[in-house]
């Protein structure tokens, strides 16, 4: 199916102005966290604010012009996690009043739309349009899940640097600036959680959809291997951390590692194989 | 009409200097009240803290200078044989308001951005204001200080961070454990610098401190100062250290009081969870092994002045904002001081219009009735009030020389035919 962004000028316009204003977000939380600029302070979080209903009112138009279709394809999807990484960061940054974590997850959210954004220009196929209540549960939830898993690994990277810092009597700008390690471990839990809780979903939806359609779908297929084996791991971590006490150090490299992996997947599957899982009548 | 400062500080006086020259409440309220009934000045005010003892006089004669002060102040506390004029400062005029203001700000303390030199400052107003040598001037200063100090501390980052050894060690655990009033604290020893740490656990919420001391009626008057009332005997406390997610130390011992093999222990009954070790004992009191544990932070008095000595960099690098608003303050104090001195110009040109406007009335009062005598009464106030709108607005407007004043003080009077003034403000 054509790509009908290169045939929408307004629309194509807009999703290369999305990029600019997420990597304008994501300076502007750069520039607060390093700095003390006055106008970074006041205008970081409406920016981000504006960023994300451009993005949201984007979305409406796209999908309007296909019926409110999700579409399948690596810069729709990259684009998702901007919006849902974004989304969940303003939700953390509201109910934690807690706004020195916003550079690291906003710029992994710009990133992503960047790439996004490249790779609409780039590209003369629009990929496979979905429809249904199954497909739709399973496409969000993995999208929400990937977010989770980014922000589970952001975060625990922050708490592994504060954790050196304080242990090596390095007092510098991280000390100052990021929230203590029992905020960090929280949030990295609560990532966790909705990580697996949004896995879960993603998992349970495709099996219904897969009932549903009649289509058989091979347990090594990648995506769906990656996304059985970080499911398992989470799962695991929440129930280890209460029962045996599994310290949030260790975890955090697991946590760090599984983000890379799936980064790394997601980026190589952009490239070798864009497609949706292989199914087979 | 001047304002002067003389006086002794850190910066000036070694310490034995400053105790010899500094006054108490009493002495501070006698010497500004002879200086006033004496004549030597319209108003007076001094600060004496434990650094400095600084005094701010407005002179009321051409013969009281900065000299004069510093002998007044010497001979007053009859210290001419260890305080000589050179252990002062001496600054004048606008001098004398930036070094208020600095003083007021903390940028001239010890310790840069200390917190208690502004109640101090504010308490020396107090007892100039209530000894009633605080006129218009030193009112005028002080509260422009204050206002500088309140803007400092609201816009800069001068007095964040922690500066002392006790309170870096509470700065460190706030950036491990989010909430401390649910920490369960362990303090060994209950001298002065564990009370301190203890004190300022306690002012940051932390309720559930225990202390334990080998002299047991010592930590329970600690805990009962305190108000936690939870004393650990001494002998057991090993027991119990798995249950303290924060354990203070300060000791006065050769050995080590808390070993790597029971820390180990506890924190295997504790499932890992993160301890704080704060090691304020000199030598000190924790092996330093403990470090190496898991989820273990042990910090003694070199860790902690790492923090400090960060702290204090950043309120280094706060400087250039707070000199910008004192200089932008400094401006609008010299301002308004140049308009003091045109005052007693507005005084007489009102008076001189006002005088006419009465002779012209009388001129009329049996000619008209009360009634329209009332209404021209109306009528020449408010065209009076027009009439001197300008030059009135004019005096005012600020000056950025003082040299400028004379100038337009005497064209006005000449314009306007005024007698010479009698009083300087």
């Amino acid at each position: 199916m054509n790509n009908i962004l290169l045939g929408n000028i307004p629309l194509l316009v807009l999703n290369q102005l999305l990029s600019g204003l997420y990597v304008f977000t994501g300076v502007l939380y750069g520039i607060h966290f390093y700095g003390d600029n006055e106008f970074a302070k006041n205008f970081k979080q409406p920016g981000l604010a504006m960023t994300v209903l451009t993005h949201l009112f984007y979305l409406g138009l796209l999908t309007s012009t296909e019926g409110y279709k999700i579409s399948y394809s690596t810069f729709n999807m990259m684009s998702m996690v901007a919006i849902t990484l974004s989304l969940t960061y303003l939700f953390i940054e509201f109910t934690t009043k807690s706004d020195k974590t916003g550079f690291f997850i906003i710029s992994f959210a710009a990133g992503a739309q960047v790439i996004s954004s490249v790779l609409t220009a780039l590209s003369p196929d629009k990929g496979m349009a979905f429809s249904g209540l199954g497909i739709g549960v399973h496409l969000i939830a993995a999208i929400f899940g990937f977010s989770a898993i980014a922000i589970a690994g952001l975060y625990s990277l922050l708490y592994l640097l504060l954790y050196r810092q304080i242990q090596h009597n390095k007092f510098e700008l991280l000390f100052q600036r990021l929230p203590n390690l029992e905020v960090l471990e929280k949030l990295t839990m609560h990532a966790v959680s909705f990580g697996f809780l949004f896995l879960s979903i993603t998992l349970f939806a495709g099996y219904f959809e897969q009932q549903v359609s009649g289509e058989s779908i091979s347990l090594m297929e990648p995506k769906l291997l990656t996304l059985i084996i970080i499911w398992f791991l989470y799962g695991t971590s929440i129930v280890l951390k209460p029962l045996i006490g599994w310290d949030i150090k260790h975890m955090a490299y697991v946590f760090i590692s599984l983000f890379l992996f799936v980064t790394a997947l997601i980026v190589l599957m952009t490239f070798f194989s864009p497609t949706f899982h292989r199914l087979t009548p | 009409m001047n304002i002067i400062s003389v006086g002794v500080n850190h910066k000036t006086a070694p310490i034995e200097i400053r105790e010899r020259i500094s006054l108490t409440e009493t002495q501070n309220k006698e010497f500004i009240s002879g200086l006033i009934s004496s004549g030597i000045a319209h108003e007076a005010m001094v600060v004496s803290t434990c650094n400095r003892t600084e005094l701010y006089v407005v002179p009321a004669m051409e013969e009281v200078t900065g000299e004069y002060l510093k002998e007044y102040l010497i001979a007053y506390k009859d210290a001419r044989n260890e305080v000589r004029p050179e252990h002062f400062f001496g600054r004048f005029y606008c001098g004398t308001a930036r070094h208020l203001f600095e003083v007021s700000s903390a940028i001239d303390s010890l310790i840069l951005g200390e917190g208690q030199i502004l109640g101090q400052v504010k308490n020396a107003y107090r007892i100039a204001a209530e000894t009633q040598a605080a006129g218009i001037l030193i009112t005028r200063l002080c509260h422009t200080a204050f206002s500088v100090a309140k803007k400092v501390k609201t816009k800069t980052k001068i007095m964040e961070g922690a500066v002392s050894v006790s309170y870096a060690a509470v700065e460190l655990a706030q950036k491990i454990f989010s909430n401390l009033s649910v920490k369960k604290i362990l303090l060994i020893g209950a001298g002065e610098t564990g009370e301190l740490a203890a004190k300022h656990m306690f002012q940051k919420n932390a309720r559930n401190i225990v202390i334990t001391n080998r002299t047991q009626s010592k930590a329970e008057t600690l805990a009962e100062e305190l108000g936690t009332g939870k004393v650990l005997p001494f002998e057991t406390y090993r027991d119990h250290l798995h249950e303290f997610d924060i354990i203070i130390t300060a000791v006065s011992t050769k050995e080590y009081i808390l070993s790597e093999a029971e820390m180990h222990q506890s924190m295997m009954k504790r499932k890992l969870k993160p301890v704080i070790i704060l090691d304020l004992g000199l030598p000190r009191n924790v092996d330093p092994n403990i470090s190496k544990l898991q989820n273990m932070f042990l910090k003694d008095i070199d860790a902690l002045k790492h923090i400090i000595d960060k702290n204090l960099e950043r309120r280094r690098a706060e400087l250039p904002k707070v000199k910008a608003i004192i200089d932008e303050e400094l401006v609008a104090f010299a301002q308004w001081i140049n308009t003091l001195k045109v005052r007693p110009t507005i005084v007489d040109l009102q008076s001189k219009f006002i005088e006419i406007k009465e002779k012209e009335l009388e001129r009329y009062r049996y000619k008209v009735s009360e009634e329209e005598l009332q209404r021209m009464e109306h009528l020449t106030d408010r065209i009076l009030k027009k009439i001197l709108h300008h030059p009135i607005k004019m005096l005012k407007a600020p000056i950025d020389t003082a040299d400028s004043i004379p100038s337009r003080v005497n064209l006005v009077r000449n314009i306007f035919d005024l007698e010479e003034p009698n009083q300087s403000y």
